[in-house]
């Protein structure tokens, strides 16, 4: 198994209960390096629970996550952090009371110093200058608003700043928890072409109940119903497959198109 | 006319304003509003920065008074010698008490502050009765000697003494809240602290060291309630008086740098004045808390900051030159 050094993130035989109930059923999922993936279910699929258990906020009760050939299944997402995985969240999350550009200097400053206690208190926020900082602001097409408020902002533009905050970190690996939900088309199709300028170039997990925005966008798609993944493959052939049909697209036809 | 406000002309204005003021009010109200802003401002960087909300600021301002005194009592006589020694000695107090404290989020936060309060009273009351004496408390009169260059045992050196102090605290507050990343970090704990951590920063280091911080000045202040009153009794531990702190922070608007000091200056005049007029003088400071609760929750320096931002906007907006403005 461990020769499988191509595979960047990998878990494996994830099981994870909540009381009674089996959240997550044995799941064995993996990325490759610079691959683009989605996760997609119904609500309550249980993709949401294996997520947070890939970036650090439940830990399973059976299985183990791999990190390269790194045994993470016990990190904190603060260390997780160190290896390079950086991930949003369902609900747009920025901190509103700073300034656009204070939001990316703080992302940026984790990701390039030591941020211990003596570091952030003898460090001004004012002189966390990079161009990387400017780059990033300009290709997400936030500089012109760099000085607002975060508060100020809409959901779609805090969406945008928050997987900007991601990847001005540049991390390894990007997870993204439902970025387009609750998003105008307008937004979702920005949201789009700034993930479109990452292919290639980062590993990508999108968790998405809808695949019809991402699919020409993602390589690989796993699908999850109740619990268990019942496929995971090339997307194309994945979304064709049997089991899919009968099963995903039975349950969630609605949703999904 | 903010960025005025924030910079550090606008501290040593207000404060040169402030000790002007000497020639109108008296001197005994002027010390104890510049000692009370400087409680007031840890609790109100707890309140505004961090979202932790303590009733237990009592404690931590007894740690400090304790220091100068025991030290005053037992083993010096050197009021500025009392001061430092009070402050590293509610520094290493506030390092242990917030290993435990800052585990508590939100209410349970306020709750046990306010129960340790409880316990650090019984304690100066009752339990170490026989070192503190209680209610009758250390009597420090005969203890202080004249010390050099400013004489704290006179009115008027403890009134510049205090005021330097204020300075100090202000400038280091400055800093903390608008410069440093640490300041950033703080804001963000009270805004999305799942967020931070997901950004990798440990946020319990955050809140430990910002607890730390600011009831380190809570013992600063108590420290120089300690020289300036030449006692100190177990009634500045008192719970009862838990809830000024919190009420200065609020009038004066939370996590702001001058809302301590306008919540000061307001409280004490209040208690002042009218309590020569009814004996029931909080009842005023409850109903203009209400009153400027009410007008946006940000007190009234957050308040005339918002109106000024807005005067601001009003005015770049008719002139579309931007400045860049780094900082907060």
């Amino acid at each position: 198994m461990n020769s499988n050094t191509e595979m960047i993130i990998r878990a494996e035989n994830i099981t994870k209960r909540f009381g009674g109930m089996v959240a997550v059923n044995n799941v064995t999922f993996s990325l490759k390096k610079n691959e683009i993936a989605a996760l997609i279910g119904a609500n309550g699929a249980g993709k949401t629970t294996f997520f947070n258990i890939l970036t650090g906020n439940y830990f399973p009760e059976e299985g183990k996550v791999y990190y390269k050939d790194l045994d993470i299944t016990d990190y904190s997402p603060e260390s997780r952090v160190d290896l390079g995985i950086m991930r949003t969240f369902q609900l747009a999350s920025t901190f509103d009371n700073l300034k656009v550009i204070d939001n990316m200097r703080l992302a940026y400053y984790r990701a390039n110093n030591k941020a211990n206690l003596r570091n952030t208190f003898f460090s001004r926020i004012d002189r966390v200058v990079s161009e990387k900082i400017d780059a990033c602001l300009e290709t997400f097409g936030l500089t012109k608003m760099a000085d607002r408020l975060t508060g100020n902002l809409s959901l779609g533009e805090k969406r945008i700043l928050e997987i900007a905050m991601a990847i001005v970190t540049d991390p390894e690996v990007l997870l993204l928890d439902e970025p387009f939900a609750g998003l105008s088309d307008g937004e979702i199709n920005e949201c789009l072409d700034v993930l479109r300028q990452q292919v290639g170039k980062k590993t990508i997990l999108i968790v998405e109940h809808k695949i019809s925005k991402i699919e020409d966008l993602v390589e690989k798609v796993g699908v999850m119903v109740e619990g268990v993944m019942i496929a995971a493959g090339e997307t194309k052939a994945t979304l064709n497959s049997e089991r899919v049909r009968q099963e995903y697209w039975k349950t969630a036809q609605d949703d999904c198109y | 006319m903010k960025r005025f406000f924030k910079s550090e002309t606008g501290i040593i204005i207000t404060f040169a304003l402030l000790y002007l003021l000497k020639g109108i009010l008296p001197t005994a109200f002027l010390t104890e509003v510049v000692i009370f802003s400087i409680y007031a401002m840890g609790c109100s960087f707890l309140i505004g920065r961090l979202g932790l909300t303590s009733f237990g600021q009592p404690a931590y301002l007894a740690f400090g008074a304790y220091g100068a005194g025991v030290y005053l009592y037992y083993f010096g006589h050197n009021s500025l010698v009392a001061i430092f020694v009070s402050v590293l000695f509610s520094l290493v107090l506030n390092m242990l008490v917030g290993s435990f404290m800052v585990r508590l989020n939100s209410s349970y936060f306020t709750l046990c502050n306010q129960a340790f309060c409880v316990v650090t009273f019984f304690l100066f009351q009752k339990a170490l009765v026989k070192w503190t004496f209680g209610d009758n408390g250390l009597l420090l009169i005969s203890r202080m000697d004249p010390t050099p260059i400013i004489d704290l045992t006179t009115t008027k050196g403890i009134y510049l003494f205090a005021f330097l102090m204020a300075v100090a605290v202000w400038f280091f507050y400055q800093y903390l809240m608008k410069k440093s990343v640490f300041g950033a970090t703080c804001l963000c704990v009270k805004d999305n602290e799942m967020k931070l951590r997901f950004l990798g920063y440990k946020t319990f280091n955050i809140k430990w060291l910002a607890f730390v911080i600011a009831n380190t000045t809570a013992g600063l202040a108590g420290a120089l309630y300690t020289v300036y009153f030449c006692m100190v009794n177990a009634n500045i531990a008192n719970v009862n008086t838990a809830s000024e702190a919190v009420a200065i922070s609020m009038l004066g608007g939370a996590g702001t740098l001058f809302g301590p000091l306008v919540g000061s200056f307001l409280f004490i005049g209040l208690k002042d004045i009218a309590s020569q007029f009814i004996s029931h003088w909080e009842v005023l400071v409850g109903l203009l808390l209400i009153i400027v609760m009410l007008a946006g929750e940000k007190g009234i320096v957050g308040s005339l900051e918002g109106y000024l931002e807005k005067l601001k906007e009003k005015r770049t907006l008719a002139k579309p030159a931007l400045t860049k403005e780094g900082g907060l």
